[in-house]
C-alpha cells in the first residue's frame, strides 16, 4: 500500500538575488508500508524541504503529495495525526522534562489519559528513557535529545514515520540504537522516510532510495536497480557519479520504480519491544 | 479552531515562562525591587539635600547697618554658614578689582535692588577657594551710611553647582532682610508698613484633596503602566517566537496537530498574561512605594507640590486595570507579529526599540496639556483609552461612558487587526523559515531591473509612497509660509504636485516597470463612466463639506492657519477664476490620481489585494495633505476615490472625480470671497449664509439620495469598467475654509 505519494513536485522560494529560487523542481516519489524510503541528496539538495511539506510545515508551490491518502494541502490536519516528524530542526523544550514533553505532545494529539500514560510507560521503556524522564532538556545530551523526539513523533502511533537526517551528531552507539528502532518500526509495517546523506545508513536500512540534487530527482528505486542500471556497486561511488552526472545535465528525473528486493547488508536483529 | 490546543499550549507557555529565570526577574522581581530601591535613593537624596550647607564669606561686615543686622545671628535653621572674613591687603586689592568689572543681572536677584558681579579672573576663584567660601559677600565701605549708592558686591562660581544653591539661598535671605529694612524705614514716616505689601489675596481651593492628589497621577500612571505593558509583552514575545525558532522547537509545534491560529492564540495569551501581570506589579509596587515615600517626605518638610502627590488613590488603580487589560492585548498581539519576524532573541531585540518609536508618540499625546477625552482623541488608539481612564481617575464617570464605545471599538479593532498580523505571520513560510539575506545592492538591483513586470510591486508602490510623503515633508518646510501672491501659490503648487509628488511616480514607472501606461492605470475610459465619475463628485460634494464642518469642529483650526487661509482667499479672489481651476482644481487632479490611484494603486492591488490598494492609498492620499483635519477628510475621501478606480480599472475616473470635487470646492470659495450672492437659477441648491455660500438642506438630502444610485450603478458595472477613476482634491489650505461654511 503507498503510504506517500509525491506527484510532480515543485518548491520555489522567492531569493533577493535570483528572484525565485527552485527548492524542488518535479520530484516525485512513493513510499509503502513496511519499508524505509531513503530520500539522499548532498546538503542543500532539497531533502528537508521535501520533508517539510510532506509534514505540512510547509506548502507545495505544485504538485501533489498525499500521506495515508490524505493530501498534505487539503487535509492537513489528517496528515499531521498520520505522521511523525523527526529532525535536526524539531528540539526538545529546554525547560521541560522528558516526560512532559511526550505528555504534552500527546495531550496535543488528544490521546486519552488511559491510552497516552500506558503508551508513554511503553515507549519510554522500549527507548531506555526511564533513567532521565524527569532531566529538563538543557541538560540533555544530544542522544538523549533525538531519542525524546522519537519518542514524541511515536506517541500517537502514526503510520508513517519522517526522520530528517536524524542520526547527525549521535554517536556510533546511539546512531546504532536509532538504526535499530527504524528497522523495528518497519517491521511493524509503517513506512519510514529516512533523510541522510550517510551512505552506510542507507545500505543497512533502505529498501528504496530517491536521489535529490539542486532539486532535482536524479533517480529512484532499489539499491540493486540502482547498482544494476549504473554498473556501480559501491553505492558511494555510485552517489558521487549521479551527482557528476547531474552537475552535467545528463539525468532527467525517473519516474518512481517498483517495488524491488532489499539489500541490506546488515540485518541487524530487531532490538527491543515493539512500539 | 480547537480551544482545547489554544488551553494546552497557553498552559505549557506560561508554565515555561514561568521556569524562566531571565523573564521572571524582568517581569516580577525587577518591578517589586525597582521602586522601593528608586524610593530609598530619593529619600537619601532628599535628605542629603535639606542637610547640605553651602558656607557663605562676608567680608566688611563692620560697613553693614547696625541698626538692621544681616541674618546672622538668625540664620541658624537655614542651610547657610555664614563667615565673617577680615579684609587684608591682598584680598583688599582684589576686591577693589572686582568694582570695575562689567555687571551683570543675576535672575536669582532681578527683582531686587543688589545686583550680582560675575568676574572672569582667576583672582577671584582663587579667593572664593582661598577662603573655602561657596560665595562672598562683600560690604563696601560706606554702605551703612547709603545702601543704594554702595552696591554689595556677592561673588560667586556658577560653574560649581554648591555656588550655585548658596545664591539661591543667599537671594532667599536678603530678600527677607530687604523687606524687613523696607518696613523698618516706613515705621518712622506717615506712610506705614502697608506700602510693601498693598495686594491682599485669599486663595481658595475647592477641589477635593483625594482629587487633588489624583491629578498628578493621571498623567504619569497611565503613561507607566503601558511602557511596562508594552515590555512586559516584548521579552515574552521574542522567547516564545524568536527565542524557540533559534532553539529549533518551534518547528517541533508547527508539525504537532496545533494549526497556526491555535498556536499564535495559546502564544498571544500566554504573553498577554505577562504583560497584565508586569503592568500590575509595576502599579501595585509603585503605590506601595509612593505611599511610604511621600509620607516620608512630607516629613521631610517637602514642598507643596511634593506633598500634594501624595500617596497613589487607591480607586484609580481599578481604573488602571481596566485599561490595561485591552490595551496589553493590542500590545501583545503587535510584539508576537513583530517578534515573529526575527529569526533570533537577538535580533528580536533590535525590534523592540522600532515598536517603542511607534507606541511612544500615542502614548505620550495625552500627557501633552490641554488634551482632553473628546469624539476626536477617543478615536486614537492607545491614546483614547488612556484619556478614558483619566477621565474615570478624575472622577468624570459621565463623559468616560459618553465615549467607552468608541473608544473600546477602536482598541478591540486594534486588537483584531493586530492579532490578524500575527497570525498572517506565523502562517508565511517566508517569515518563518526565513534564511540570512544575501546583501549584494548590485545583484539586486540588477535583479530588479531584470524582473520587471507590467506593474510596480507592492513595496515599490509603498516605498513610492513613502518617498513622497518624506519629500512633501521637506519640501513644504523649504516653502515657508503662505504663498505672498498668486505667483508663488503657482510656483509651490507646481512644485508639490509636479516636482513632489508626480516625478518620484513616473522616475519609478519607467524605470521598474515594463510599461508605463499599465503601471499607472491609462485606460481609455468610456465617456459615460467619466460622467457618472464627475457627477457623484457634484452629488457627494455636499456630504464632504458637512463631513468637514464635523472634523473642523472637533479639530480646530489654530489661529495661525484661520487667518492663512483667510490670505489664501483673498489671493485666489483677485485672480481670474480658470486660472485658479486650473491649478489648483485640474493639476492637482492629475497628479495626485496618477501618483495615488495609479502607480500606487497597481503595485497594492497584486495578488487579490483590491481592499488593501483602496485603504493604503487612501491613507497615503491623506497623509499627502499635511494639515490634520485634511487628512481625516482626504483619507476618508480617498477610499470612495480607491473603490472607483477599483470599479473603473484606471485613473480617468478618479481624476473626473478629483477635478469636479476640486472645481466646486474652489468655485464655492472663489464666489464667496469676492461677496457672489447665489444665482437664482441655483437657489434650491445654494445659499448665502455668513457671508458665505453653502448648499441647501434640500440639495443636501437630495443629493444623498442620488449619491447612493450612481454608487449603485457603479457597483453593477462589472468588477472592471473601462474607465473611472477618482479623486478627491483637497490639497490646499484653502478648501478648508470652504469646509467650515456648510
Amino acid at each position: 500500500m503507498d503510504f506517500v505519494q509525491v506527484q510532480n513536485l515543485c518548491k520555489n522560494y522567492p531569493d533577493a538575488a535570483l528572484g525565485e529560487f527552485k527548492a524542488l523542481d518535479n520530484v516525485s516519489f512513493v513510499a509503502r508500508a513496511g519499508e524505509v524510503f531513503g530520500l539522499l541528496g548532498p546538503n542543500g539538495a532539497g531533502k528537508t524541504t521535501a520533508l517539510r511539506i510532506l509534514a505540512t510545515i510547509l506548502q507545495p508551490s505544485s504538485g501533489s503529495v498525499r500521506i495515508y491518502n490524505f493530501d498534505v494541502t487539503e487535509q492537513a490536519d489528517f496528515v499531521r495525526h498520520s505522521i511523525g516528524f523527526v529532525s535536526n530542526n524539531t528540539a526538545v523544550y529546554d525547560r521541560m522534562s522528558a516526560w512532559e514533553f511526550v505528555e504534552y505532545f500527546g495531550r496535543l494529539y488528544a490521546l486519552p489519559a488511559d491510552r497516552l500514560y500506558p503508551r508513554m510507560e511503553k515507549i519510554f521503556r522500549t527507548l531506555q528513557m526511564d533513567e532521565f524522564r524527569d532531566c529538563p532538556g538543557v541538560k540533555m545530551s544530544t542522544g538523549m535529545k533525538q531519542k525524546v523526539s522519537i519518542a514524541r513523533a511515536l506517541i500517537h502511533d502514526p503510520p508513517v514515520l519522517i526522520f530528517d537526517e536524524a542520526s547527525l551528531g549521535l554517536d556510533v552507539m546511539v546512531a546504532r540504537a536509532l538504526q535499530s528502532i527504524v528497522m523495528d518500526l518497519r517491521d511493524q509495517g509503517k513506512c519510514i522516510i529516512y533523510s541522510t546523506h550517510i551512505m552506510r545508513e542507507v545500505e543497512r536500512l533502505c529498501d528504496h532510495v530517491a536521489i535529490i540534487y539542486k532539486g532535482k530527482l536524479l533517480d529512484t528505486g532499489t539499491l540493486e536497480e540502482l547498482a544494476d542500471r549504473h554498473e556501480q556497486n559501491d553505492f558511494e561511488e555510485l552517489f558521487f557519479q549521479l551527482l557528476t552526472q547531474g552537475d552535467k545535465g545528463h539525468f532527467d528525473a525517473k519516474p518512481p520504480a517498483g517495488l524491488g528486493m532489499r539489500l541490506r547488508t546488515d540485518s541487524t536483529a530487531s532490538q527491543g519491544s515493539a512500539l | 479552531m480547537n480551544w482545547s490546543h489554544v488551553k494546552l499550549i497557553f498552559h505549557r507557555e506560561v508554565r515555561d515562562q514561568l521556569r524562566d529565570r531571565r523573564t521572571m526577574f524582568t517581569i516580577c522581581i525587577l518591578p517589586l525591587l525597582l521602586y522601593p530601591l528608586m524610593g530609598m535613593v530619593m529619600l537619601q537624596v532628599a535628605q542629603f539635600h535639606r542637610e547640605q550647607h553651602v558656607s557663605i564669606g562676608i567680608f566688611g561686615y563692620e560697613n553693614w547697618p547696625s541698626d538692621s543686622p544681616l541674618i546672622l545671628e538668625s540664620s541658624d535653621p537655614s542651610q547657610i554658614r555664614w563667615k565673617t572674613l577680615t579684609v587684608d591687603d591682598s584680598i583688599g586689592a582684589t576686591l577693589e578689582q572686582f568694582q570695575t568689572v562689567q555687571t551683570q543681572t543675576n535672575s536669582e536677584f532681578k527683582n531686587k535692588s543688589t545686583e550680582s558681579y560675575i568676574v572672569d579672573g582667576k583672582a577671584a576663584e582663587k579667593l572664593l577657594r582661598q577662603v573655602h567660601c561657596d560665595a562672598v559677600i562683600w560690604v563696601p565701605p560706606g554702605y551703612h551710611r547709603s545702601i543704594s549708592d554702595n552696591p554689595l558686591v556677592i561673588l560667586s562660581n556658577q560653574r560649581w553647582e554648591r555656588s550655585q544653591l548658596a545664591i539661591r539661598l543667599l537671594a532667599e535671605e536678603l530678600e527677607g532682610w530687604h523687606l524687613s529694612w523696607i518696613r523698618t524705614q516706613l515705621a518712622w514716616t506717615e506712610l506705614g508698613t502697608a506700602l510693601v505689601d498693598p495686594l491682599a489675596i485669599r486663595q481658595l481651593d475647592v477641589s477635593r484633596p483625594e482629587v487633588k492628589r489624583a491629578l498628578v497621577w493621571t498623567k504619569i500612571l497611565p503613561f507607566v503602566m503601558l511602557i511596562w505593558a508594552l515590555t512586559g509583552a516584548f521579552y515574552p514575545a521574542i522567547d516564545l517566537c524568536a527565542g524557540e525558532k533559534e532553539r529549533g522547537t518551534l518547528e517541533t509545534l508547527l508539525c504537532s496537530p496545533a494549526r497556526r491560529k491555535e498556536i499564535v492564540w495559546g502564544k498571544l495569551l500566554t504573553i498577554m498574561c505577562f504583560s497584565i501581570g508586569t503592568a500590575m506589579l509595576n502599579l501595585a509596587s509603585m503605590h506601595t512605594t509612593t505611599s511610604i515615600v511621600m509620607t516620608q517626605f512630607s516629613q521631610l518638610g517637602a514642598t507643596d507640590m511634593v506633598a500634594s502627590l501624595g500617596p497613589l488613590p487607591l480607586h484609580s488603580m481599578g481604573w488602571l486595570i481596566l485599561l490595561v487589560i485591552p490595551i496589553s492585548a493590542m500590545f501583545s498581539a503587535l510584539a508576537l507579529a513583530v517578534a515573529s519576524l526575527a529569526r533570533s532573541t537577538k535580533e528580536g531585540q533590535y525590534y523592540l526599540m522600532p515598536l517603542l518609536l511607534v507606541g511612544m508618540p500615542l502614548v505620550m499625546l495625552p500627557m501633552i496639556p490641554g488634551v482632553t477625552l473628546s469624539h476626536g482623541t477617543s478615536v486614537v488608539p492607545v491614546t483614547g483609552a488612556v484619556l478614558m481612564s483619566r477621565a474615570m481617575i478624575d472622577g468624570e464617570y459621565g463623559l468616560a461612558l459618553l465615549h467607552l464605545p468608541t473608544v473600546m471599538a477602536v482598541t478591540l479593532f486594534c486588537c483584531f487587526l493586530s492579532k490578524q498580523w500575527a497570525i498572517r505571520q506565523f502562517e508565511s513560510e517566508s517569515v518563518m523559515f526565513r534564511d540570512s539575506e544575501r546583501s549584494s545592492v548590485a545583484q539586486w538591483i540588477r535583479n530588479v531591473w531584470r524582473q520587471r513586470e507590467d506593474t510596480p510591486t507592492c513595496n515599490e508602490s509603498i516605498l513610492c509612497g513613502l518617498l513622497i510623503l518624506v519629500g512633501l515633508f521637506f519640501g513644504r518646510l523649504s516653502l515657508s509660509g503662505m504663498p505672498q501672491s498668486w505667483t508663488s501659490v503657482v510656483q509651490s503648487t507646481l512644485v508639490i504636485q509636479v516636482g513632489i509628488i508626480l516625478t518620484p511616480a513616473l522616475i519609478m514607472a519607467t524605470m521598474l516597470t515594463r510599461c508605463v501606461r499599465k503601471a499607472l492605470r491609462l485606460h481609455r475610459p468610456r465617456p459615460l463612466d467619466m460622467m457618472a465619475a464627475a457627477s457623484l463628485a457634484v452629488c457627494l460634494h455636499p456630504t464632504y463639506m458637512a463631513f468637514a464642518a464635523a472634523v473642523g469642529k472637533e479639530y480646530k483650526l489654530g489661529e495661525q492657519t484661520t487667518s492663512m487661509l483667510m490670505q489664501f482667499d483673498s489671493i485666489i479672489s483677485s485672480t481670474p477664476i480658470w486660472q485658479v481651476l486650473l491649478m489648483l482644481a485640474l493639476i492637482p487632479a492629475i497628479c495626485e490620481e496618477l501618483v495615488f490611484r495609479g502607480f500606487l494603486f497597481a503595485g497594492l492591488q497584486r495578488n487579490g489585494g483590491q481592499v488593501r490598494a483602496i485603504l493604503v492609498t487612501a491613507a497615503f492620499f491623506g497623509l499627502s495633505h499635511g494639515v490634520l483635519q485634511q487628512t481625516i477628510t482626504a483619507s476618508v475621501m480617498g477610499v470612495m476615490i480607491g473603490w472607483i478606480a477599483y470599479r473603473s480599472g484606471g485613473v480617468a475616473c478618479t481624476i473626473a472625480f478629483h477635478a469636479t470635487h476640486n472645481s466646486i470646492s474652489m468655485m464655492l470659495a472663489w464666489y464667496s470671497s469676492r461677496g457672489f450672492n447665489s444665482p437664482h437659477c441655483l437657489s434650491w441648491a445654494i445659499e448665502h449664509c455668513d457671508g458665505h455660500l453653502a448648499y441647501t438642506s434640500t440639495w443636501g438630502a437630495l443629493s444623498v439620495g442620488i449619491a447612493i444610485t450612481l454608487i449603485a450603478w457603479f457597483a453593477t458595472r462589472g468588477s472592471v469598467l473601462s474607465n473611472p477613476r477618482s479623486s478627491i482634491g483637497l490639497n490646499d489650505l484653502h478648501q478648508q475654509r470652504v469646509k467650515f461654511t456648510a
